[in-house]
């Protein structure tokens, strides 16, 4: 089944959500807590994250959109990308750069 | 026909707005002082009803993981479940949003100055820099505009008009016709006035400019601006990314060709998490 990563606050995350990306909480540069991709999250490993001041987390989700929808919401993504950057020269490299990064973050 | 306003006029309008928090310089100065303790912190937190009220409530949240209510309170052991460095961001969220909820400032507002104080928070985490300075950078950036809308409202609705029927038009030049200066230099002179550290005055004075003072705190706040605005974080139709300095992203060691998917993720979701927990209003 395709899936699409979310970034998600942890006040959003609920029990068997599964983490789309490694989950690490350092403090003080030592890690303390991780969870591997495609862990099922349970209400313990919440707690858990919230204990350890974790405020975030990826998940993967399923994508049940068609290749027709998937392009049209990045075409979407890209039109409003466009217009927030409609003031500036696009050509200048980090400009060029930051729009890159962004619109990859929405192919995502 | 453009106002002129005198650093003496800007500061003595500056009585309209609420008395700025104390808390956010004392913070600071604790940054720099090696002695510093909880106690130190405590007595801080322990001055403001309000602060602590909210730390004690999002102490209980975060210890218990917002699942079972338990009652915390001793501020000491509060800060020590809670962490020194993420009680220092709550005391400074949290008296800043006092703030901005005192000043009758908009919702755009507040969210757009929380997702530039998370994005410079990340930031510095990657230029090894003060997350605390990046959140009082980041949330205070706009001040000047907060200023002109409490103390000018009809000229600052016009700069708004101006702004949605040029769509071309710079926000600094619209500013200039209409009060005579910009917000940079408002927030310069009130920063100054508020005996904010030299970094967050130069921070909100140059956080538009293309060729920035070679300053941390400025490069963070600059580049955390243009990150907000692209990821459209306060989903406001007039969001647009202005000057993007190569200096300051040169600065902060950022790669645009590396996958900042993760980063940006992380930006996201961690201003919607402190837009519901700090709400101004």
């Amino acid at each position: 089944m395709k899936t699409r990563l979310r970034y998600i606050a942890l006040s959003e995350a609920e029990e068997e959500m599964v983490l789309g990306a490694p989950l690490t909480i350092a403090e003080h540069g030592v890690t303390n807590f991780s969870l591997p991709a495609g862990h099922v999250l349970t209400e313990q490993n919440i707690r858990q994250i919230a204990l350890r001041h974790g405020e975030f987390v990826c998940i993967a989700v399923a994508d049940t959109r068609s290749d027709a929808e998937c392009a049209e919401a990045l075409a979407q993504a890209q039109a409003r990308l466009d217009v927030i950057f409609s003031l500036v020269d696009r050509h200048r490299p980090a400009i060029a750069g930051l729009y890159k990064a962004v619109l990859a973050y929405r192919s995502i | 026909m453009a106002l002129h306003l005198s650093e003496a006029e800007i500061i003595e309008r500056a009585a309209l707005l609420p008395a700025f928090p104390a808390v956010v310089n004392d913070i600071l100065q604790t940054l720099d002082d090696d002695n510093a303790t909880i106690g130190t912190l405590c007595s801080l937190v322990e001055r403001d009803p309000v602060i602590t009220g909210r730390v004690f409530s999002l102490a209980n949240s975060a210890a218990m993981g917002g699942r079972t209510p338990r009652e915390l309170r001793d501020m000491q052991v509060a800060i020590s479940l809670v962490g020194l460095s993420r009680v220092r961001e709550i005391v400074l969220a949290v008296s800043l949003a006092e703030f901005s909820r005192e000043s009758r400032m908009s919702n755009y507002f507040w969210e757009h100055s929380v997702a530039v104080g998370v994005a410079a928070q990340e930031l510095a985490r990657i230029a090894h820099y003060s997350v605390d300075y990046a959140l009082v950078g980041g949330l205070l950036h706009d001040i000047g505009q907060l200023w002109m809308a409490r103390c000018y409202p009809l000229e600052f609705q016009m700069v708004r008009m101006a702004m949605q029927a040029q769509t071309k038009a710079c926000i600094l030049d619209t500013e200039r016709q209409h009060f005579g200066t910009d917000h940079c230099v408002v927030g310069r002179v009130l920063a100054t006035a508020w005996h904010l550290p030299a970094s967050v005055v130069a921070a909100i004075s140059h956080h538009h400019d293309l060729y920035p003072p070679a300053d941390k705190l400025v490069a963070t706040t600059h580049v955390a601006e243009a990150i907000a605005n692209a990821l459209d974080l306060s989903r406001h139709e007039e969001a647009r990314v202005g000057q993007l300095s190569e200096a300051a992203c040169q600065q902060l060691s950022l790669d645009w060709h590396a996958d900042l998917n993760f980063l940006f993720g992380k930006i996201e979701a961690r201003t919607r998490y402190l837009c519901q927990t700090f709400a101004a209003s």
